[in-house]
């Protein structure tokens, strides 16, 4: 039957290379030997038509020799939830390193809009060259745990060492019904913000509050703070007030055991605000120096290396608090999310 | 097909997976080629499909269960596949658990029933 032996040669065309004519012969046995039982129960040969519905009923060449290809996984059921776990911790080490390296790129160099852009485009081919390179170790573990599974047993077994005291604590916060916040912790947490605030406030015209002894000794030397530093000093008082305002209407309100996610994710938004007006600061100048036109050629070198380090230090600054801010939407959204199909579920 | 039909036949297939390796074996006691072992399964009411049955027979065979030959029958070539000493003592064990699990889910069955009535 013509249609028949094309069936056949197009089946042959996915088998394994090595065994593609015992198979296609064993095959074609079995499905002669059906087609002589039908033409025999019909009394005559099958039309055109049957015989392609007949086939069409075995399934496509394709469906036919698929299951005779070995089985494998590009990243089997086994090795899956650790190759998750790695990409997870891979993606978000290559994501703060690169902030890292960014900001520092930044810093050293007066920063222009393309600058940023090129950061911006080039995250996604970092991250993808980073998902690529973990899929391909494991995709070559999963190979090899596959085909050396005699010799080599242990590879995807739980280690011996795992023991459940090694267990990490549960965060109360996340888990509900978990330990909330007593009446008393939230009364000193009132006092103590309130306390920090007068501090804070009195800081400018007290230095020695802050600095200690130290404050007559930075008098003294001849560099003096940027004017930036005086909306990122209000910035900081402002954000305090509202932390102490929030806190005191929560205690009045009654409501101090209540989760208090998004406003730990508004003051982690609003703590980026000084630093981000630091960084921003024109020339990334945060020290100048009191008398410029006597002490430039003197020290200028020297305040050139101050600004550097304090703007290196607040791009690492700003780097951890924006991963913490994602961090928390994030799980806030998660939350949500597990929320909400527990509730339709 | 509606996502219930969809998961029930998904269900199926599991349920029948493990099933048809031993209800394979059981009839290569005896020596059959393919065809005839799909007839003989289709008549005690395993229809399997020729994607399904030939693949596994070939599984089976590298596993060391079963022996199979070349052999002319009705002027044609066919592959005769029979168990191995190494595919009956299987059969055996494979048959001992299935009555094993057999006998536990009629008996939770039997007993949840007799609780909900």
């Amino acid at each position: 039957m013509e249609l028949l032996n094309r069936y056949l040669e197009a089946v042959r065309k996915h088998l394994p290379w090595q065994r593609q004519d015992d198979i296609v012969a064993e095959l074609r046995a079995n499905l002669e030997a059906q087609l002589e039982e039908k033409e025999a129960a019909l009394g005559r040969p099958l039309t055109q038509v049957e015989a392609e519905a007949w086939l069409k009923q075995l399934g496509s060449p394709m469906q036919m020799a698929a299951p005779y290809q070995v089985q494998q996984y590009l990243i089997g059921p086994a090795l899956f939830p650790v190759y998750r776990n790695v990409m997870k911790i891979a993606l978000s080490w290559c994501t703060i390193i690169y902030c890292i390296a960014s900001a520092t790129a930044l810093i050293v160099k007066t920063p222009h809009f393309i600058d940023f852009l090129h950061i911006l485009t080039n995250v996604p081919v970092i991250l993808l060259t980073t998902a690529a390179w973990v899929t391909l170790v494991f995709a070559a573990l999963e190979y090899t745990t596959t085909h050396y599974r005699v010799k080599l047993p242990g590879i995807t077994q739980p280690s011996p060492a795992w023991s459940p005291g090694s267990l990490p604590p549960i965060d109360s916060d996340a888990m509900p019904g978990g330990k909330r916040p007593s009446y008393a912790k939230s009364v000193a947490e009132l006092i103590f913000g309130y306390l920090f605030l007068i501090w804070l406030l009195l800081i400018p015209r007290y230095p020695y509050l802050l600095m200690g002894p130290g404050a007559d000794y930075l008098q003294s030397l001849p560099y003096r703070l940027a004017p930036v530093w005086v909306p990122a000093y209000w910035c900081i008082v402002a954000l305090n007030v509202v932390q102490v305002g929030w806190l005191a209407h929560n205690l009045f309100r009654g409501r101090w055991q209540k989760p208090q996610r998004i406003a730990h994710l508004f003051y982690k938004a609003f703590g980026m605000v000084p630093i981000i007006l630091l960084l921003t600061a024109k020339d990334h100048a945060t020290v100048l120096l009191k008398n410029p036109a006597l002490d430039q050629v003197r020290l200028g070198a020297t305040l050139d290396g101050i600004n550097r380090s304090i703007n290196w230090s607040m791009a690492l600054i700003c780097a951890i608090a924006a991963f913490q801010l994602v961090w928390g939407i994030t799980k806030l959204i998660l939350n949500a999310y597990r929320k909400r199909a527990t509730l339709a579920g | 097909m509606t996502i219930a039909e969809n998961l029930f036949e998904n269900l199926r297939l599991e349920l029948r997976r493990g099933c048809l390796t031993l209800a394979v074996l059981a009839q290569l006691r005896q020596e059959r080629y393919g065809y005839t072992l799909r007839k003989a399964l289709a008549d005690d009411g395993l229809v399997i499909d020729e994607s399904t049955l030939y693949p596994l027979l070939r599984r089976l065979e590298t596993q060391g269960l079963l022996a199979s030959e070349w052999r002319e029958e009705e002027k044609r070539n066919k592959r005769f596949y029979r168990l191995t000493p190494d595919g009956e003592q299987m059969f055996a064990q494979l048959l001992a658990e299935w009555h094993a699990i057999n006998a536990s889910v009629t008996a939770t069955i039997q007993s949840t029933i007799n609780t909900s009535l």
